[in-house]
C-alpha cells in the first residue's frame, strides 16, 4: 500500500512550494489515477516517488508497504519495487537496449536476493515481452530510445516495467505522444501487469487513456493538493467541465 | 647576436643518449653520417616549445622533465609483459621488442605474401631506409621528433604486403620498454592488398620510459589498411608518436588507437592523400587520468580530389588531466569534392580536468563538404537518475555510461576479435582508472 502523508515539496535551488500538503493511499491491486491542470504538480509527484534529486521533501512522508521511502536512493527504491515510466524517457548513447535491460533486470533481481537471469532465460522473457508489446526485437539492440519515435519509446519504458516486475506502477503521462493505435498497446502492456499484488498511479491530463486503463479511484490535483476524489466517472465529468473550477487561487 | 639557448635536462639526456649510440663500433661510416645529420638537427632545433603553434597545449620543452633514465628492462620481465598483451581467440603473428630490439629473427612467420624484416637488419643494408620522405605539412617540432627518431632508433619492424594479398591474421607488433628508447616500424601494403596490424606499447615494468616511435605507412592503389595502436604511458614516462601515411587511389586507411595512462602522451598523424577516391578513417578512445596529459595531432592533407576523411575522438578525463585534440584538414585547389569530418568529445570526470580542441580548416577548393564538432560534458546526471530509477546502482550507472562513451569509438575497429579484445581491454582501464 502507498501512503502520501502531508506531503511538501519544492524545488531544491529554488524556493517554489509545488506540493502544499498532498494526502494520498493507494491500495495494492488498485489503480489509481491523478488528474489535474498544467503546474498542479503531477509530474513532480512522480518524480519524488521515484526519488529525483531536483526536488526537496520539506514536510510530510512517503510510505510503501509501511516503510518511508524518502530516505532511500533511487535504486533502492527501484529494488522495492517502484517504477516510474517517464513522460520523456531519456536517450542513452550507446547503451544497446538489451544490455540496459539486463543490467536494470539482473541489478533488481539481486537486490531482491533473487537470482540473475542467464543469457538464455533473459532472452527468452525479453523476447516474449518485447512481442507482447508490438516492439520489433531488433529496435532492442540499437541505443536506448535514441532515434526512437514518441511511441517507440513509450513502449519500451512499458517493456521496462514488465521486465523490472515492480509492485507499485507510476505512470507519468504515458498517453502522451501517443497516437489511437499506440494507446491501445501501451493500455494493454499496462493492464496485462495489473494484480492483486500491485499498486498503480496514473497521472494523465485528459481522460481517454482511462477509456483504456481504468481506474478504482480518480483524485484531481491542484494547487499542490488532493482536492476532490470520486469514482472513474469523476474522470467523465472533468473532460465535460474541464479544470476551470480548480484554475483559481489555492483552496 | 646568436642566442644560445639553454639545453634541458631531458635534452641533455637524449643527445648523451644519442652519443653513446653513435659511439658504437657497429656503424658504418655512411649509416653513422645519416645520423649524426639527424643528431644534429635534433640539438639544433631542441624539444618542441610552445612557441611553435603546433604545441601550443603540449610545451614538450616545459613537460618533459626527464627522457627516461639509462635503466632498460629486465628481459624476463619485459617478455612476460608482453606474452600478456596478445588478443583471445585472434590468431595472430606476432613479433616482440624489448627496449627497442627485435627478439628472435621476424622471417618466415609471416602468411604467404607477407614479409616481416627487423629495421636494424634493413638500416644496415642501406642507411637510406631512415631517411623519412619529404611531408610538406610537417610542423617544425614534429621535424625535431622525427630528427631524434632517426639519430636513435634502435630496431622496429619492416612490413611489406605483396600486390593482391587479402591477409587473414593481424600481424601484431608489441613493444614493451623502459629507459629512452626509439622504435621505427614500415608498413606497405602492395596494391589491392589487406592488411591488419597491432602495435601495442607499453612500459617493460616499473620504472621510466621515453619512447620516440614512428611509423610510417605507404598504401598502394586500392590497398586497405586497418591499424590498431594501444598506447599506455604510465606517471613519469613519455610517449612521442608519428604516423605518417600516404595513400595511393582508392586506398583505404582506418587507424584506431586507445592511449591511457597518467604519463605524457604525444600522438601525431601526418595523412597525405597521393590519389583519388582515398579514404581514412580515424577513431581514438583515451583514457587519462592523475596528471596526465595527452595530445593527438593530425594534418590531413587532401591533394587530389573525390577523397575522404573522418575523425572520431573520445576522451575521459579524471584528475588534473589534459586532453588535446588538433586536427587540421587542407583541402588543395584542385581536391574537388572533398568530403571530411572530424568530432572530437570529451567526458569530464572531474572539475579539474582540461580539454582543449583545435579544429582547424584550410580548404582552397570550392565544392567540397567540411565539417567539424567538439564537445565537453560531464556525466549527465539526468542519465544516472534515469538509470539508477530502472534499479542500476549510481557507481554501476557511471560505469555503464563511461564505457558506452569510449565504446562508440571501439565499435568502429573493423576485426571482430580485435574489437573485442580492444572493448576488455577498455573496459579494464576504465576499472582501474574508477578506482
Amino acid at each position: 500500500m502507498l501512503e502520501i502523508k502531508n506531503l511538501h515539496v519544492k524545488l531544491a535551488d529554488e524556493d517554489k512550494v509545488i506540493l502544499k500538503g498532498l494526502d494520498l493511499v493507494v491500495p495494492k491491486g488498485e489503480v489509481h489515477a491523478i488528474m489535474g491542470p498544467n503546474g498542479s504538480g503531477k509530474s513532480t509527484l512522480a518524480y519524488v516517488l521515484a526519488g529525483r534529486e531536483d526536488y526537496e521533501v520539506i514536510d510530510g512522508d512517503i510510505l510503501w508497504n509501511g516503510e518511508s521511502i524518502l530516505e532511500m536512493e533511487p535504486d533502492e527504491r527501484a529494488a522495492k519495487g517502484v517504477f516510474l515510466a517517464f513522460q520523456y524517457p531519456m536517450e542513452i548513447p550507446g547503451v544497446a537496449g538489451l544490455t540496459f535491460l539486463r543490467t536494470a533486470a539482473n541489478a533488481v533481481r539481486k537486490k531482491r536476493g533473487e537470482a540473475e537471469l542467464s543469457t538464455p532465460d533473459f532472452m527468452k522473457l525479453v523476447k516474449a515481452k518485447a512481442a507482447a508489446l508490438n516492439i520489433d526485437f531488433e529496435m532492442l539492440k540499437r541505443p536506448v530510445n535514441v532515434g526512437f519515435s514518441g511511441g517507440e519509446k513509450k513502449r519500451s519504458e512499458i517493456l521496462q516495467m514488465a521486465m523490472l516486475e515492480p509492485s507499485l506502477c507510476v505512470l507519468d503521462e504515458t498517453d502522451s505522444g501517443l497516437d489511437i493505435d499506440a494507446l491501445k498497446v501501451v493500455s494493454d502492456g499496462v493492464n496485462a501487469l495489473r494484480g492483486p499484488d500491485r499498486a498503480m498511479l496514473v497521472i494523465t491530463h485528459y481522460q481517454r487513456l482511462l477509456n483504456h486503463i481504468v481506474p478504482d479511484k480518480v483524485h484531481v490535483l491542484a494547487h499542490g493538493r488532493i482536492q476532490r476524489t470520486g469514482g472513474k466517472e469523476l474522470a467523465l465529468e472533468l473532460e465535460k467541465s474541464g479544470y476551470a473550477e480548480y484554475a483559481g487561487k489555492a483552496a | 647576436m646568436t642566442v644560445q639557448v639553454i639545453k634541458t635536462k631531458a635534452e641533455q639526456a637524449l643527445a648523451a643518449r644519442i652519443g653513446s649510440l653513435l659511439a658504437s663500433s657497429a656503424l658504418s661510416p655512411a649509416e653513422k653520417r645519416v645520423r649524426e645529420a639527424a643528431s644534429s638537427e635534433f640539438q639544433t632545433r631542441g624539444l618542441p616549445s610552445r612557441r611553435i603553434e603546433e604545441w601550443k597545449f603540449s610545451d614538450l620543452r616545459n613537460l618533459l622533465k626527464e627522457a627516461g633514465n639509462d635503466q632498460g628492462s629486465t628481459p624476463r620481465e619485459a617478455l612476460e609483459i608482453a606474452q600478456r598483451l596478445g588478443f583471445e581467440g585472434v590468431d595472430a603473428d606476432t613479433y616482440i621488442l624489448i627496449d627497442g630490439r627485435m627478439v628472435g629473427r621476424p622471417e618466415g612467420q609471416g602468411e604467404p605474401g607477407v614479409r616481416v624484416e627487423r629495421l636494424a637488419d634493413s638500416v644496415r643494408h642501406d642507411p637510406a631506409v631512415l631517411g623519412l620522405s619529404d611531408v610538406s605539412t610537417l610542423d617544425d617540432g614534429q621535424k625535431s621528433v622525427l630528427a631524434l627518431n632517426t639519430a636513435m632508433v634502435t630496431d622496429g619492424a619492416v612490413v611489406t604486403i605483396a600486390p593482391g594479398t587479402p591477409t587473414t591474421r593481424p600481424i601484431h607488433i608489441v613493444h614493451v620498454g623502459l629507459g629512452a628508447v626509439a622504435v621505427r616500424n614500415i608498413i606497405n601494403v602492395g596494391a589491392g592488398s589487406r592488411a591488419t596490424v597491432v602495435e601495442t606499447h607499453v612500459g617493460g615494468g616499473e620504472g621510466q620510459r621515453f619512447e620516440n616511435a614512428v611509423t610510417t605507412v605507404n598504401l598502394a592503389d586500392g590497398a586497405t589498411l586497418e591499424h590498431l595502436f594501444l598506447i599506455e604511458t604510465d606517471q613519469g614516462s613519455a610517449y612521442l608518436g608519428n604516423i605518417i601515411a600516404a595513400l595511393g587511389a582508392s586506398a583505404v586507411y582506418r587507424p584506431f588507437q586507445l592511449t591511457s595512462g597518467a604519463g605524457l602522451l604525444r600522438q601525431q598523424g601526418t595523412i597525405t592523400f597521393d590519389g583519388q577516391h582515398g579514404s581514412f578513417d580515424f577513431s581514438a578512445a583515451s583514457v587519462t587520468a592523475g596528471e596526465g596529459h595527452q595530445d593527438t595531432t593530425l594534418v590531413v592533407d587532401h591533394k587530389v580530389p573525390h577523397c575522404t576523411s573522418r575523425e572520431l575522438y573520445k576522451t575521459v578525463l579524471d584528475g588534473t588531466a589534459r586532453g588535446v585534440f588538433q586536427g587540421k584538414v587542407i583541402v588543395r585547389p584542385d581536391a574537388q569534392k572533398t568530403d571530411g569530418k572530424q568530432m572530437a568529445q570529451a567526458l569530464m570526470l572531474s572539475g579539474e580536468a582540461e580539454f582543449d580542441s583545435k579544429p582547424e580548416l584550410e580548404i582552397y577548393a570550392d565544392d567540397v563538404i567540411c565539417g567539424h564538432g567538439s564537445t565537453s560534458a560531464e556525466i549527465d546526471p539526468d542519465l544516472i537518475f534515469y538509470c539508477r530509477s530502472r534499479g542500476i546502482p549510481e557507481a554501476q550507472a557511471r560505469a555503464l555510461l563511461i564505457e558506452s562513451f569510449i565504446g562508440e569509438a571501439v565499435e568502429r575497429i573493423d576485426h571482430d576479435g580485435l574489437r573485442v579484445g580492444v572493448m576488455a581491454r577498455a573496459m579494464g582501464l576504465l576499472r582501474r582508472s574508477d578506482t
